[in-house]
């Protein structure tokens, strides 16, 4: 009996020290990590924003190979959970040097993570980027962001439906939401095609609609909700219903679904962020019949203007061992790179919000599957009168409300009463 | 040390790992989560706010749309589902059924795949242009393609569906395993007595399986209060927030809104307290005749 007992204390010892010496090993591993001569950023589209940060790391390396800069791909909500978990829990083990944040969400986070964030002041000139994505990225007049996509947005059209029913793209500038409505009708009427795919859980026409009219879900301070009252809303909801009324939308539930609309020529037309250009010209078959016109404007709002933005995003530094570097790199290559922007937009298709980036020649540049139109100058004309807006801290959950009140709007509720609700709601939530 | 005293030291100290180790990762959690319950604020401000985070509970009308939603699961689904493997259970236990094996794996089969991976499958097949819709249309059953996943009403069903799928196969074996204590000679007594097969399913079969039954439907109650994957994958929560569980709200407010984890610590306490409430009932209702 006795000896079992040894025999089997001696074998747990033997395991557990096998054990403690694989940790051990691991540890090991895990401090040659935290080296400063090597920072990891973590972003989640390897077309879009991750494709841009190799470009960015080969720019870099060419003038400074010291630094190992280790780019790692992660979806966006796991991104926003893992910062979430890791900066709340306070440790920052596991965190990434440099990250992407999405614009509507950056001051949740800088708000709720004070001394989280590594201010970028001294690293860039805020007045060289474009003015409206200053404001998401800045927090009592600290930069933290570096800004780097542009969301702003156009009106995608497909010529050759518009033909059939007997307009141009010339009779696409400059209009509003009204005539955009009525030019649907006609082509639904000629072709059968649908005019605009939505995702009634995604509100983003409303935010891009508000926006265009320098208002938003929130008001000015980014903490008390803006929604009983809003004019420029309150429009936004009616010409939604409008939409939906004429009979010229496709309902979509997901991404694949959104981009497959589109593809297979089922709908002819897309007011959203520039972003969506590689989706759109995925088709190679539809070259030559796209073309990209200014968004249309709210029909009774004077504030209102052609231009407008949806989504894009910005680089934040953690404050985390080897933020010093990380602030450098980026300063380095987004912060104040010209040629960097330029293969940005010939690469990888993305249009930064650095100004000085404008000049360049890819800038220029005609694309032939848009007919030949110089969409990227167009965009980056546009993205210069975005109006400049406080996207917050609540952006996500008052657009939880917006969508179920949408659906009460579209039921025949009075659109007063729906905004009023929504107010209430969105008061009690986000105090 | 005598011999005693030695034997009952290393049992403890056996134990003791458990121990430790569920203190450390089950209740010190609990408590924590019972005391953030009590605080509010975002992300890492958080303060102390007394219980105002269980009276905004009462107004809030995310929490109650939830609330309605995952007992609409609840009372629909739950019964369904139980009488559904309770029915296929009884079937596949028929002494003359040839391919007993295979109808069994077959049932039990949808219990063991990826939750994840189920939902989004059924995501594809009853989208607008799914599997579904396509059958349906081609059958010439309906005119136009259902809703499935956009459509408030449809969702739901598409919703109940899918956990039916999943889950039915799971209760079924506990009913099988069950159905095989209950010896032959009763059912051959009641034979002789002249009790044809439906007398002898309820005068005999759902008697004696109470004690399962009880126990099935409280996990399925317990597991419904605490869907999550299903819904997170195949709607959102949508279309608007028609579909979405009380988990998924809790999912939203520590990270798709600006954290308020306070606060969603109180809802996840709401579910505990729901979950305790039903569990009382249901022995209650069930379980006090057997003693």
């Amino acid at each position: 009996m006795k000896k079992i007992i040894v025999l089997l204390l001696a074998s747990i010892l033997i395991l557990s020290a096998c054990g403690t010496k694989t940790d051990n090993g691991n540890a090991g591993a895990g401090e040659g990590a935290a080296e400063t001569s090597k920072i990891t950023i973590w972003a989640w589209d390897p077309n879009f924003n991750i494709k841009a940060m190799n470009l960015a790391k080969d720019a870099y390396a060419a003038k400074n190979p010291d630094l190992t800069v280790e780019i790692i791909e992660n979806a966006q909500n796991d991104i926003v959970q893992k910062l979430n978990t890791g900066l709340s829990s306070g440790t920052t083990k596991g965190l990434p040097n440099i990250v992407l944040i999405e614009d509507y969400r950056a001051q949740s986070f800088l708000q709720a993570y004070p001394d989280a964030f590594y201010p970028l002041t001294d690293v860039i000139k805020a007045s060289e980027f474009a003015d409206y994505k200053i404001g998401p990225t800045s927090v009592d007049g600290k930069n933290y962001g570096l800004p780097f996509d542009s969301g702003v947005t156009g009106l995608y059209v497909r010529t050759d439906y518009l033909e059939q029913a007997g307009y141009s793209i010339e009779d696409m500038q400059d209009i509003t939401w009204d005539q955009y409505i009525e030019i649907g009708k006609a082509v639904k009427e000629k072709t059968g095609k649908d005019w605009i795919s939505l995702d009634p859980n995604d509100m983003g026409i409303l935010r891009v609609m508000a926006q265009s009219a320098g208002s938003w879900y929130l008001k000015p301070d980014g903490k008390s909700a803006d929604l009983e009252g809003n004019v420029a809303l309150k429009e936004a909801f009616e010409t939604y219903k409008k939409m939906m009324d004429a009979n010229i939308v496709r309902i979509h539930a997901d991404w694949s679904q959104y981009v497959a609309n589109y593809n297979s020529g089922d709908v002819a037309s897309v007011p959203t962020g520039n972003w969506f250009t590689p989706s759109i010209t995925a088709a190679a078959d539809q070259s030559g019949k796209w073309a990209v016109a200014p968004l249309p404007k709210l029909t009774n709002n004077e504030k209102s203007v052609h231009a407008s933005n949806l989504g894009g995003s910005s680089w934040y530094v953690l404050n985390v061992p080897g933020k010093e570097k990380a602030a450098e790199f980026l300063g380095a290559t987004f912060g104040s790179d010209v040629d960097l922007y330029q293969k940005l937009v010939t690469e990888v298709g993305a249009i930064g919000t650095y100004k000085p980036a404008a000049a360049g020649e890819a800038y220029k540049a005609a694309n032939e599957f848009f007919g030949g139109q110089k969409i990227v100058e167009d965009f980056a004309k546009w993205t210069a009168e975005i109006p400049n807006v406080n996207y917050g801290m609540h952006t996500y959950a008052i657009e939880d409300i917006i969508v179920v009140e949408m659906q009460n709007f579209l039921n025949g509720k009075s659109i007063d009463q729906v905004l009023a609700d929504a107010q209430k709601q969105a008061d009690a939530q986000i105090k | 040390m005598n011999m005693k005293a030695r034997t009952n030291a290393i049992s403890w100290s056996f134990i003791a790992i458990a121990v430790i180790m569920i203190c450390a990762f089950y209740f010190y959690p609990m408590i924590q989560a019972l005391i953030m319950s009590f605080q509010s604020g975002t992300g890492t401000n958080l303060s102390f706010v007394g219980i105002d985070n269980y009276t905004r509970l009462f107004t809030d009308t995310t929490f109650k749309t939830t609330l309605s939603n995952t007992f609409l699961y609840l009372v629909i689904q739950v019964p369904l589902m139980i009488v559904l493997a309770l029915f296929i259970s009884v079937l596949l236990n028929d002494k003359n059924l040839k391919l007993k094996g295979f109808f069994r794996t077959a049932i039990f089969l949808p219990a063991v795949t990826s939750l994840v991976a189920y939902s989004v499958i059924f995501k594809y097949l009853f989208g607008t242009d799914g599997l579904i819709n396509t059958m349906l249309m081609k059958l010439s059953l309906i005119a136009a393609p259902i809703q499935w996943i956009t459509d408030p009403f449809w969702a739901k069903i598409t919703i109940i569906i899918a956990i039916t799928w999943r889950w039915t196969g799971y209760n079924m074996i506990f009913y099988l395993s069950a159905l095989q204590n209950i010896d032959d000679s009763i059912y051959e007594a009641a034979r002789i007595d002249g009790a044809n097969s439906f007398t002898q399913f309820f005068k005999i079969t759902v008697p004696l399986l109470k004690p399962i039954i009880l126990f099935t439907s409280i996990t399925s109650t317990i597991g419904t209060l605490q869907l999550f994957d299903e819904v997170m994958n195949i709607t959102k929560g949508g279309p608007g927030n028609s579909t979405m569980t009380l988990s998924q709200y809790i999912y939203n407010l520590s990270f798709k809104y600006t954290p308020d984890f306070g606060y969603a610590a109180t809802v996840s306490y709401a579910i505990v307290i729901l979950i305790v409430i039903f569990s009382i009932l249901q022995f209650k209702l069930a379980g006090d005749k057997n003693g």
